[in-house]
């Protein structure tokens, strides 16, 4: 009997999940727009003083606090 | 000058060139003069739905590539004298859109035409993406229903990152409308509410359509169902291009049980 109380609506399930789903759709996806920009823009600003290899930035999210990590991989000194 | 609206959606079979067609006419009814263009490369449809399929000459690629004029290639519609339409090409592939010939063909409607309306490709499909580029403000079509709106808010992700506007610092507004929700659903919880929907997408509602047989009808025919007095879905459609002239038109609770008085009511003021 309480079993029929206690049954969450199939549309309250769908806006739980969507919730979810779009939230981390949304982190995947909202770097990309001006990440290939930025990452020129760090090389170009680094090269003036040394030699680039690879640029890379990781958003990072624990808690309330989001962090870019911005990896800067050198090039080798010949 | 006219607007731009890109008419878009994540996934296909919303009901995307539907809402083109009535919105479009439903602007032309209001004494504006509009354009609906086709940008589904490959997958002409609106020619069918306005039931224009036969009048097909030339379509946008002749028009861009300056095969045939603009005045060769319009379409005027055969219900409504506000109401024009450009085909969509049916051979060649999508990679044949190119930024600056759509910005040149865009920017000439403009001058013509109080309402310029892009039925975009599916978002997830190339040549999305040039759509929505010289849109000043965009239409997001959904069902309610999970893969529906999660696709269109990566559509909207899209919009957010591409569009001319926004390179330029400026918005590009977003509008929802809701297509084919069925009230009883909605009201024994196993149908996503209208509010749920704008929630989750952070978007403003431009209207609700509700489920409506007369659509295929409609479609069978070549009339869109806006001409249909008895539709409901009409109704809603009427009440979208309404709002879109800038009309404050009342948001109708097309969910709560509509039958008997209340029908009677809302007929009364009609």
């Amino acid at each position: 009997m309480f079993g029929l109380f206690r049954k969450k609506s199939s549309s309250s399930i769908a806006k739980d999940r969507l919730t979810i789903a779009i939230m981390s759709d949304r982190e995947n996806t909202e770097n990309y727009a001006f990440m290939d920009e930025m990452k020129a823009e760090i090389i170009a600003v680094v090269k003036k003083y040394m030699g680039v290899r690879k640029v890379e930035v990781r958003k990072e999210v624990v808690g309330e606090i989001e962090a870019l990590s911005i990896d800067v991989q050198l090039e080798k000194e010949s | 000058m006219g607007i731009v609206i890109a008419v878009i959606s994540g996934k296909g079979g919303v009901g995307k060139t539907t809402a083109v067609a009535n919105v479009g006419l439903g602007i032309a009814q209001q004494g504006k003069r509009c354009i609906v263009l086709d940008f589904d490369i490959g997958q002409r449809n609106l020619d069918m739905i306005l039931g224009l399929e036969n009048r097909v000459v030339y379509d946008m690629i002749h028009v861009m590539d300056g095969d045939a004029s603009l005045q060769q290639a319009l379409i005027r519609s055969k219900v409504d004298n506000n109401l024009y339409f450009l085909a969509a090409s049916q051979s060649k592939d999508k990679s044949v859109l190119d930024s600056e010939k759509i910005e040149k063909l865009v920017r000439n409607l403009k001058k013509e035409f109080d309402f310029v309306i892009l039925d975009a490709p599916a978002g997830i499909e190339s040549g999305y993406e040039h759509t929505i580029e010289f849109a000043d403000k965009a239409i997001v079509v959904v069902n309610p229903e999970v893969s529906s709106i999660r696709d269109s808010d990566r559509a909207i992700g899209i919009l957010d990152s591409k569009s001319q506007r926004v390179k330029e610092g400026k918005e590009v507004g977003k509008y929802l409308i809701i297509n084919r929700i069925v009230p009883e659903m909605v009201r024994s919880g196993q149908m996503l509410r209208s509010e749920d929907i704008l929630d989750i997408l952070d978007i403003k509602l431009l209207g609700k359509v509700p489920e409506d047989r007369g659509v295929i009808d409609a479609s069978n025919q070549g009339k869109p169902v806006i001409l249909n007095k008895d539709s409901l879905a009409g109704a809603a459609y009427k009440r979208i291009a309404s709002r879109l002239c800038g009309e404050d038109i009342k948001m109708v609770d097309i969910e709560s049980e509509g039958g008997g008085l209340f029908k009677k009511l809302t007929g009364m003021f009609k």
